[in-house]
C-alpha cells in the first residue's frame, strides 16, 4: 500500500515503567478473588429479585384465580312448575310461528313462578332463588315453548346467600338452606354464562360483565381511530418533514411530558372540555374514548417516532438516489419498516388505556346499566371501572365477581400484549 | 470556443459547501464530460464524498448544509428553483458507500425506480428494464433463478451490484459512485471495476475512493481533494505519474493522508 506512514521516532515508553507487574502475587490474587466475590454477589441479588417479582407475581395470579374462578359458577336449584295447571289451556297452535311471542307475553310467569315456589318450598320459599329468577324461567320458556305444555322441573339460579354457601361460608340460615337442598338433591353447581353475556345489576348472583366489556370496546374502537391515524401523522411529520429548531423541540419535549401526565389529569381535561365546552352526553363511550386518546396518543407520536427513526437511513438515501419524492420515501419504505414498531407501541397504549379507571370515573363513566350500551352515546361503564364498583359494593357476593372479573380484564391485556410481542418478533428480524 | 470537444456534462463552478458555520468546501470548479470515468481521491474529510453529494443535491437532506456557487447539468443550473430535485435524482444517480438495497425482492428492487417515474407501462416492459438493467450490472445469471428472493439475502459484492442496476434502471444521465467497494472484498471489488468500465461512455460516472490504485484502474480523470479545495485535476495518468502540485505528490506517495 502507498498509504502506510511513517511512524514518529520517539514513541512514550510504556506505562508501567521499569518495575514489572507480578501477575502471580498475593495482591494480585486478592484483586481476582474479590472480583469473583463481586461477580457472585451481583448474580445473586439478580436471582433474588427475579424469584422476588416471580413470586409476586405468582401470589397474584393465586389469589385471583382462587378468588375469581368461583365468579364463573353459579349454584342453581330446582322448580317444579305444572304450566298447564297455571296457564289454563294453551294449545299446541298457540305456540306455532308468529303467534308464539304473543302466547308468551299473555302468560304471567311472575305468578306463576311466586305460585310454584310457595308450593314447592313453603311460605316464604322464595328466600331460596335469586330476585330475578322468574326472568330465568321465562327465558327458558321461550327458548323451549313445549315446556308450557306439560309439567316440568326447571333449574333456577339460586339466591346470592345460597350460592355463597355453596362455594365457601354464609350466614346461618343460608347454609341451613342449602343443607336442605343438597339432601333432596335439588341443588347444583354450573358454569355461570351469565357472567360472561350479563350486564351490572343490584344481586351479585346475576350481574354480568358484558355490558362493561362492551362498554370497554365501544371505547377502545374510538380511541384507537382518533389515535392512531392523529399520532402516526405527527410522528412521521415531526421525524421526517418538520425542521429541526427551538419549535419542534419544545413541541417534543411537550408530547414527552404529555405522556407522563397522571391520567385523572386527562379525565380533568375531558371533563372540562367535553362534557362542559362540547355539552356532549355524560357517561357515554364517545367521551371516554376521546379523552383515553388524548392519554394514548402520545404514547403512539414517541413509540412511531422512534419505529421512523431505527429505520436506517441508507434507505432513504437509497430510495431518495433513485428520484423517489419525500412522500414516496415516507409510504414506500419508510413507514412499511416502522409499521412493526409502530404497531407495538400502539397496541402497548391501547392496553393502557383498556386498563385506564381514573379519567372515566372523571367524567361520568360509571353508569350503572343493566343493559349492555348499543352505541356511542349510550351510557357506558368499562371494565376496570365495574371492577371499581363492584370492590366497592357492600354485598359479600360481590368479592368473588370482583375477581372474575379481573381475570377477564388481564387476559384481555395479556392477550394485546401477547400480540404486540408477537408482531415485533414476526416482522422485526427481516435484516 | 476553439475545441472541439463536446460541452461537458456537468459542471461545477466555484461551488462551496457550509455546514452551519463551518465551511467544507471552498470553491471548487470542475468539469465532467461523457467519456471519461472522474475519480475522486483525497484523504479522509478532505470534502470529497461532501461536494459528489452536491452534484445530485443529496446534501439538500442535511438542514445545516448550505452551498453557493453555481452547478449545471446540460447547461442547466440544478440549485435553480426551475429544477424540479426529485428529477434531478433520477437523471443524477448515485451508488452509495454500504451497499444499501431495499428490504424487498430483488425484481421490486430493480423495478422501484421504473416504477415510481412511470418509465414502463406495462408488466412486459417492465420486466425488460429488470433484466437489461441486471444483465448491464453483470449480476443477471447469478439471480434471474430468484428474483423473488430478498434483495438483502445477497452477498455484499452482488448487493453492491444490485444497486447499480437499481441506479441505473432509471436510465440515468450521470452516476456517482461514493466509494462503492469500500465495503466489499477484493474479488466482489474486480466485479464493480470491470462493471465500471462496461458501463463508461453510456454513463458520465463520478467515483469517490480512498484506494489510489482502484483510482488508477478505472478512471480516465482523477481530482484530488484536500481541505476542501481541489488541489489538482487531470488525466489520471498525469496525476499519478507526473503531479503538478506538491500536495498531490505526497499524498500519491504516502507522504500523508
Amino acid at each position: 500500500m502507498t498509504e502506510t506512514v511513517s511512524m514518529p521516532a520517539n514513541l512514550p515508553a510504556p506505562a508501567s515503567g521499569a518495575r514489572k507487574t507480578d501477575w502471580m502475587g498475593q495482591t494480585m490474587q486478592k484483586r481476582i478473588a474479590s472480583r469473583y466475590a463481586a461477580e457472585r454477589r451481583f448474580k445473586f441479588m439478580g436471582l433474588a429479585a427475579v424469584v422476588l417479582s416471580s413470586l409476586f407475581l405468582a401470589f397474584l395470579l393465586f389469589v385471583m384465580v382462587g378468588n375469581g374462578a368461583k365468579g364463573f359458577i353459579t349454584t342453581e336449584a330446582t322448580l317444579t312448575v305444572d304450566m298447564p295447571a297455571a296457564t289454563g289451556s294453551i294449545s299446541a297452535e298457540q305456540l306455532t310461528g308468529p303467534r308464539l311471542s304473543a302466547t308468551i307475553a299473555s302468560i304471567d310467569v311472575r305468578r306463576i313462578y311466586d305460585n310454584a315456589v310457595q308450593a314447592q318450598y313453603g311460605k316464604d320459599g322464595s328466600r331460596f332463588f335469586a330476585s330475578t329468577a322468574w326472568t330465568a324461567l321465562r327465558a327458558q320458556l321461550t327458548e323451549n315453548p313445549d315446556l308450557i305444555l306439560g309439567k316440568a322441573k326447571f333449574w333456577l339460579p339460586t339466591s346470592s346467600d345460597i350460592d355463597r354457601a355453596a362455594k365457601d361460608t354464609s350466614t346461618p340460615e343460608a347454609e341451613a338452606d342449602y343443607a336442605q337442598l343438597r339432601q333432596a338433591g335439588e341443588v347444583r353447581q354450573t358454569l355461570n354464562w351469565n357472567f360472561l353475556t350479563g350486564s351490572d345489576g343490584t344481586d351479585p348472583a346475576q350481574v354480568g360483565i358484558w355490558g362493561s366489556l362492551k362498554g370497554s370496546l365501544i371505547t377502545m374502537v374510538v380511541t384507537l381511530f382518533l389515535a392512531f391515524p392523529v399520532g402516526v401523522l405527527a410522528a412521521v411529520y415531526l421525524e421526517e418533514y418538520a425542521a429541526k429548531n427551538r419549535l419542534t423541540d419544545l413541541i417534543e419535549v411537550s408530547i414527552n411530558n404529555l405522556a407522563a401526565v397522571p391520567s385523572i389529569i386527562f379525565g380533568l381535561l375531558g371533563l372540562a372540555v367535553f362534557l362542559q365546552f362540547f355539552a356532549m352526553p355524560r357517561s357515554a363511550a364517545i367521551v371516554g374514548g376521546l379523552t383515553l386518546a388524548l392519554m394514548t396518543m402520545p404514547v403512539i407520536v414517541i413509540a412511531s417516532r422512534n419505529a421512523i427513526k431505527a429505520v436506517p437511513p441508507s434507505i432513504r438515501e437509497a430510495a431518495m438516489g433513485v428520484g423517489a419524492s419525500p412522500i414516496q420515501v415516507v409510504f414506500h419504505h419508510v413507514l412499511p419498516l416502522a409499521i412493526p414498531g409502530i404497531m407495538t407501541g400502539t397496541i402497548i397504549g391501547m392496553a393502557r388505556a383498556l386498563g385506564e379507571t381514573a379519567p372515566l370515573l372523571m367524567i361520568g363513566m360509571r353508569a350503572f346499566t343493566t343493559t349492555p350500551p348499543d352505541g356511542f352515546t349510550d351510557p357506558a361503564t368499562v371494565l376496570p371501572v365495574q371492577i371499581f364498583l363492584w370492590s366497592d359494593e357492600v354485598n359479600r357476593g360481590f368479592v368473588e365477581k370482583t375477581s372474575a372479573a379481573i381475570i377477564v380484564l388481564l387476559v384481555f391485556l395479556l392477550t394485546m400484549n401477547a400480540v404486540a410481542v408477537y408482531l415485533r418478533n414476526r416482522f422485526e428480524t427481516r435484516w | 470556443m476553439t475545441e472541439t470537444v463536446s460541452a461537458p456534462k456537468m459542471s461545477a463552478h466555484d461551488v462551496k459547501v457550509f455546514y452551519g458555520d463551518k465551511q467544507a468546501i471552498k470553491g471548487v470548479s470542475i468539469d465532467i464530460d461523457m467519456d471519461n470515468v472522474v475519480a475522486f481521491i483525497g484523504p479522509s474529510g478532505c470534502g470529497k464524498s461532501t461536494f459528489l453529494r452536491t452534484l445530485n443535491r443529496m446534501n439538500d437532506t442535511i438542514p445545516t448544509a448550505r452551498v453557493e456557487g453555481d452547478i449545471t447539468l446540460d447547461g442547466e443550473n440544478i440549485y435553480s428553483s426551475k429544477m424540479d430535485v426529485v428529477q434531478l435524482r433520477a437523471r443524477v444517480g448515485m451508488v452509495f458507500q454500504k451497499p444499501n438495497p431495499f428490504p424487498k425482492s430483488i425484481y421490486d428492487n430493480v423495478a422501484y425506480g421504473p416504477r415510481i417515474h412511470g418509465l414502463a407501462p406495462n408488466k412486459a416492459e417492465l420486466d425488460q428494464i429488470v433484466e437489461n438493467s441486471l444483465v448491464r450490472a453483470g449480476l443477471w445469471n447469478e439471480v434471474k433463478d430468484r428474483l423473488s428472493e430478498s434483495g438483502t439475502a445477497l452477498s455484499g459484492g452482488q448487493q453492491q451490484r444490485l444497486c447499480i442496476a437499481r441506479a441505473i434502471a432509471v436510465d440515468p444521465e450521470v452516476i456517482l459512485m461514493d466509494e462503492p467497494c469500500s465495503a466489499l472484498d477484493p474479488i466482489a471489488t474486480a466485479k464493480i471495476e470491470e462493471l465500471i468500465h462496461e458501463l463508461r461512455g453510456r454513463y458520465a460516472i463520478v467515483i469517490v475512493t480512498h484506494n489510489m490504485q482502484q483510482a488508477a484502474r478505472v478512471s480516465q480523470k482523477t481530482a484530488f481533494f484536500h481541505l476542501g479545495t481541489m488541489v489538482e485535476y487531470g488525466d489520471t495518468s498525469d496525476i499519478f505519474t507526473n503531479p503538478r502540485e506538491e500536495r498531490t505528490r505526497d499524498y500519491i506517495t504516502g507522504r500523508y493522508g
